[in-house]
């Protein structure tokens, strides 16, 4: 696909476009159909999409949305060929991708290289309490030191409070009869942020939830304590002029909490110079210097965008987030989540989403993150062999202080047969959780908090038959688990639910029972091949049925990425990305449940949703987000020259070249048509475009007025103010076509 | 979707007014009628994740609730007690003195007639208010409020005007839960103060002007319907300035998502948007493991989420009275320990109600016993109140919901049997 990328291929969609009204694409269908791929085996239906419609309509519902210049690329290249392709994503051009993930040199590490090179606060718990030990390279040395001054001054706070707290209650009881006016000081004393709570014992299980991740930016720097000193601002300035290997090497001498205020105390765009210039891994290094945790969190969320935005491998990206979302496994379940999440999507979830759903199913099963997430690590046999041993030592020695019990758990059980196969109607009763839930016993991972792997215990897995949906399973140790994965994944029940969840996804909100039916079929008949069922899905004609056509609304996730994807955006920074969808309701790795997000429009569509979306294409067409720049083509008129270049910078400033001295503006109503071809495949309705163009209208009406000619056309304009007035109405057009109903749908 | 306007500011003076802020005026006869009747306001919040009901609203005089949790339980001595019977968790301590006033009651083994333990399916049958039936569209507070517009209807048929706002059905929130969901518009925001197109400034922006003409002509319906209201609403927010009514003096919201919303709530409310319901919710309470008893888990959720209500309460002042609050949860937990020191899912529940009108000081409900004869299927608190009971007696005596056949179709509810704490 490398080669219809960029602005040539957007030029080639301009010519073929932008002479004429942009006219819908049902209309143009006619007129240019596409005879060298007509497939045969389709014949002509009425209620069928046609031409350039179906390439968009597969485009819109099979990637993360078009860019400028794909509509031709699937074009010339045959869209049954695309589609062959896109299941085949080996096959495809990853080397800018590859390029662009660079910047995220830990998420090729493993899990135990990730929590020893950027330790959560469970390892930095673990050499500060001496059960582990403290590392020897001197890199790594100072990122453990500033960690662990962290956790002694959360400590040291903590015993503070708790010491205030009884003080307070001790008064309080003595206050007695007046509780109204005892009762406010003893609850905010008493009160403890969740975030600090998380940040001081790690074990925070499910209790912070999505906006969690704000949380944790408000204590990334220690705001625990009063700053010792003030930083100087010379000493700022100093720091921030010199190179950056030095730079980087002059704040691993900082000591705490010297660096945290130093941190705390830089402002705006001192924040972005601190790393200004530094390769991935010094960039990485003082990232860690403050917050190792944030550096996998961000990192993680950060290469997901960059892969939903530019990589090729459309499909096995649009899986791999279905596939995300059906087995969820939340961020912030505890400390090492985040870590085991990087393999979990890398090495689970993305090469298996066009494979055997067996295959996936036992890659989850096996996988830390979820044998965390779902609580089956700590199960164990109610009579097995370790539960066994345990009962002897407590019949012996009773008056010792049990150890924290230990036994059956039936989360991943219910979540199992409910969420991942079967689906709540499948069949299956309370006893069969149970039952699943002691096959599953001994499942575990090898020391956690060191980022160990699967593990199968067989002391701590049940002894004797089970018996699961009428089926028996004889004892076999970690082989029952394996026989019974493959008992779910053949169900016709699993085929029936997965089908079904596969239609709404990528066809419709209520999708035709025919269709789901031969899914489920295809995927009985192919052992559960994913790619099968997805060609079935694509040569069905429930699936190109015109009442189809944008007929989903885009989750956050889809609005998000379909954005920067069709303005062409250039991204140096996720950050602002990854808000907008937590400010969406969809933060990445953030559903709490384990259900996941919902593929229905309801769920998105409210009063009150759309202010979001409408802000966001207004910040994003406006260049306002932080480190993503958008990139329309210019016009063509006075930028010919420039485009030969290649990409260029993230700019519609088209500086006139030495021959051209002045230049026609050009009309409100020609640069709607080029941005509505550009970033709205499709087009918008009449009644879109015509509310656009009044608004610009107005603008250039008060504008002229205050002699600033923004779209007087014809009339020969200073270059620079011709520049900048155009931009300005650029990224008003742009915003509002982002913003439109129209691109609210896929 | 939402496919009913309301005539009256839709056609009639917004029509005029244009795209222009709404005049003050009329905002203000909208919310002074809105607020008019006392008690006429009510706060729904769901514990998402199934809260652990017997570590909440302690039974302490139980023998059998400390031999089935033995290493969570929280002991006798350290509850803190309600009637020699019950007593709250320590980390409720907020919520004493509001029990103690008389404004916050109790329903202890309350809960659905429907046995699923799934959280989803749960969840969505207490939402809908319809449980075992999945086909139901709309959730049980919009119905409310539809049942609340017929009442209207009857009692004012000559006038026929309605008189609600966009904020009459509000939720906390990125997306409108399904307990609002249904022919009454209602609205999801997560954060009043971004709660704006394109800009703050006192005047709507150029691009919220031309999202608003395009929304409004769409032709396609849910985008239109919903672009509408939105923009009601940010005008309407616009013109009321809900981020001037500061928390008051010593009452000091947790910082957290929950502590948050209620703060915002308290905010929307006290600026008189004509809000009569509203929503939120909480997470957190699917304590599968290491829950913690006086300490730990299920404490910490519990602190946070006592200190954010009696926040709530106090920050609401004398507009306390006219608001009733009524906390829910889709099931209760496994009346045992589960083998990794939490609980698993269980049955029946404890919900809270709290407000002016609110008989207080009690706690209601059968109790069905902790004796292993007693439990459900022989490891959960059984249901001895019908959820439906509570929350419908909630929307007769708040928001006038009277058709309870409306609310809960195949409840059979009857005021006569309502538990009589509101």
């Amino acid at each position: 696909m490398e080669r219809f990328k960029g602005p040539i291929a957007a030029l080639m969609g301009l010519s073929l476009l932008s002479p004429s009204a942009p006219v819908s694409a049902a209309q143009a269908a006619p007129s240019s159909p596409t005879p060298q791929h007509a497939p045969a085996r389709r014949p002509y239906q009425s209620g069928q999409l046609q031409g350039d419609e179906r390439i968009l309509h597969a485009l819109n519902r099979f990637t993360f949305g078009p860019r400028p210049g794909d509509l031709e690329a699937v074009k010339a290249m045959g869209l049954d060929k695309w589609f062959e392709q896109q299941l085949h994503p080996a096959t495809l051009d990853h080397a800018d991708l590859d390029a662009r993930l660079a910047q995220f040199p830990a998420m090729q590490w493993d899990t135990q290289d990730l929590l020893f090179r950027l330790p959560s606060y469970g390892m930095i718990r673990q050499v500060a309490d001496g059960k582990a030990p403290m590392p020897e390279n001197r890199a790594l040395h100072v990122i453990y030191e500033n960690e662990l001054a962290r956790v002694e001054l959360n400590r040291q706070k903590k015993a503070q409070e708790k010491q205030e707290q009884a003080a307070v209650a001790a008064n309080g009881s003595m206050a007695g009869a007046d509780l109204r006016a005892a009762s406010p000081p003893a609850m905010t004393a008493g009160m403890i942020n969740p975030a600090m709570d998380e940040n001081s014992d790690g074990k925070m299980s499910q209790e912070t939830q999505q906006p969690a991740q704000s949380n944790q930016m408000s204590m990334m720097t220690a705001d625990t304590k009063p700053d010792p000193a003030p930083i100087d601002p010379a000493l700022i300035a100093e720091i921030l002029a010199l190179a950056p290997q030095p730079r980087a090497v002059r704040l691993a001498a900082m000591q705490q909490p010297e660096f945290d205020s130093f941190r705390k105390a830089l402002k705006g765009p001192q924040r972005g110079a601190l790393t200004a210039g530094m390769n991935p891994a010094q960039k990485e290094f003082v990232g860690a210097l403050e917050n190792p945790q944030h550096v996998v969190v961000d990192e993680l969320a950060s290469q997901r965008l960059v892969r939903d935005m530019y990589s090729n491998a459309q499909l096995q990206e649009v899986m791999t987030d279905f596939w995300m979302n059906h087995f969820n496994v939340f961020l912030h379940k505890n400390d090492e989540t985040p870590y085991y999440l990087v393999s979990y999507e890398r090495d689970v979830i993305r090469p298996l989403a066009l494979g055997k759903f067996e295959d996936l199913l036992e890659a989850t099963a096996h996988s830390p993150a979820m044998l965390l997430y779902l609580d089956n690590s700590s199960s164990m046999g109610p009579d097995s062999p370790a539960a066994e041993r345990n009962k002897e030592r407590d019949a012996r020695n009773f008056s010792a202080k049990k150890k924290a019990p230990e036994g059956l758990n039936e989360n991943y059980a219910r979540e199992l047969m409910e969420l991942h196969t079967l689906g709540v109607n499948g069949g299956y009763t309370q006893a069969d959780v149970t039952q699943v839930a002691r096959v599953f016993t001994g499942w575990t991972v090898d020391r956690p908090q060191r980022g160990g792997g699967f593990k199968f215990d067989e002391n701590r897995h049940e002894p004797g038959t089970k018996k699961i949906l009428g089926k028996k399973i004889k004892e076999h140790g970690e082989l029952e688990g394996r026989e019974l994965l493959h008992m779910l994944a053949s169900r016709p029940a699993t085929a029936q639910f997965l089908s079904r969840k596969l239609a709404i996804r990528f066809v419709g909100d209520d999708p035709p029972r025919s269709l789901v039916d031969r899914l489920a079929k295809s995927y009985l008949a192919s052992g559960g091949d994913i790619s099968v069922v997805l060609k079935t899905l694509f040569h069905s004609p429930e699936f190109w049925a015109t009442d189809v056509y944008r007929a989903k609304v885009k989750t956050p996730i889809e609005y998000v990425v379909s954005a920067a994807r069709a303005s062409n955006a250039s991204a140096d920074n996720l950050q602002q990305l990854v808000n907008a969808l937590r400010d969406m309701g969809m933060p990445l790795y953030g559903s709490v449940p384990p259900t996941g997000y919902s593929w229905q429009s309801s769920t998105w569509v409210s009063t009150g949703a759309l202010v979001n979306r409408m802000n966001f294409a207004l910040t994003l067409a406006a260049n306002k987000l932080p480190g993503i720049a958008v990139n329309w083509t210019p016009p063509p008129a006075s930028t010919t020259a420039q485009l030969s270049d290649g990409p260029g910078p993230a700019s519609v400033v088209h500086n006139p070249l030495p021959g051209v001295a002045t230049q026609v503006v050009p009309s409100p109503a020609a640069e709607e048509q080029r941005l509505e071809s550009l970033l709205v495949a499709g087009g918008v309705s009449d009644s879109t475009r015509s509310a656009v163009l009044q608004q610009l209208d107005s603008q250039s009406a008060q504008n002229s007025s205050q002699s600033n000619p923004v779209a007087v056309a014809g009339r020969p304009l200073n270059p620079a103010q011709a520049a900048a007035a155009l931009e300005k109405q650029d990224q008003l057009l742009a915003g509002l076509l982002l913003g439109s109903p129209e691109f609210q749908r896929r | 979707m939402q496919t009913n306007r309301r005539f009256f500011l839709r056609n009639g003076a917004l029509a005029i007014a244009g795209t222009a802020a709404i005049p003050s005026f009329l905002v203000r006869s909208v919310m002074a009628e809105a607020a008019a009747a006392p008690g006429r306001r009510l706060v729904v919040i769901f514990q998402r994740g199934a809260a652990d009901g017997l570590n909440v609203v302690v039974p302490y005089r139980e023998k059998n609730y400390y031999a089935m949790r033995p290493d969570i339980a929280v002991p006798a001595n350290q509850v803190l007690d309600l009637d020699g019977f019950f007593g709250l968790h320590p980390s409720l301590a907020p919520f004493k003195p509001l029990y103690d006033q008389g404004h916050l009651a109790v329903v202890h083994a309350a809960g659905s007639p429907d046995m699923s333990r799934s959280h989803f399916d749960a969840q969505d049958y207490m939402e809908s208010g319809t449980p075992g039936v999945k086909s139901t569209e709309d959730g049980w507070l919009n119905r409310a409020l539809q049942a609340e517009d017929m009442n209207q209807a009857t009692r004012h048929r000559q006038e026929n005007v309605q008189t609600h706002t966009a904020f009459r059905a509000l939720a906390l929130g990125a997306q409108v839960p399904r307990t609002l969901v249904g022919k009454v518009p209602a609205i999801a925001l997560s954060n009043l103060n971004s709660f704006s197109v394109g800009g703050h400034g006192p005047a709507p922006s150029p691009a919220a002007n031309a999202f608003e003409a395009m929304y409004g002509d769409s032709g396609d319906s849910i985008l239109h319907a919903t672009g509408d209201e939105t923009f009601e609403a940010v005008k309407m927010l616009r013109t009321a300035n809900p981020a001037q009514y500061k928390p008051g003096p010593g009452v000091d919201y947790p910082t957290s998502d929950f502590g948050n919303n209620m703060k915002q709530i308290a905010q929307l409310l006290k600026a008189n948007l004509g809000v009569e319901a509203a929503f939120t919710d909480v997470s957190g309470w699917d304590t599968h493991q290491n829950q913690g008893g006086v300490n730990g888990q299920l404490a910490d959720r519990l602190r946070d989420f006592s200190s954010s209500i009696a926040a709530f309460w106090r920050d609401l002042g004398d507009d306390a009275e006219s608001v009733t609050l009524v906390t829910m949860s889709e099931f209760g937990r496994t009346a045992r320990q589960n083998g990794t020191g939490g609980t698993d899912h269980g049955h029946a529940n404890a919900m809270f109600v709290l407000g002016g009108n609110v008989k207080g000081g009690k706690v209601y409900g059968r109790w069905p016993g902790l004796a292993n004869e007693q439990l459900n299927e022989g490891r959960d608190l059984a249901v001895t109140t019908d959820f439906r009971q509570v929350l419908g007696e909630a929307v007769a005596k708040t928001i006038g919901a009277n058709n309870l056949d409306l609310v809960f179709p195949g409840a059979r509810l009857r005021q006569d049997r309502f538990l009589r704490l509101i």
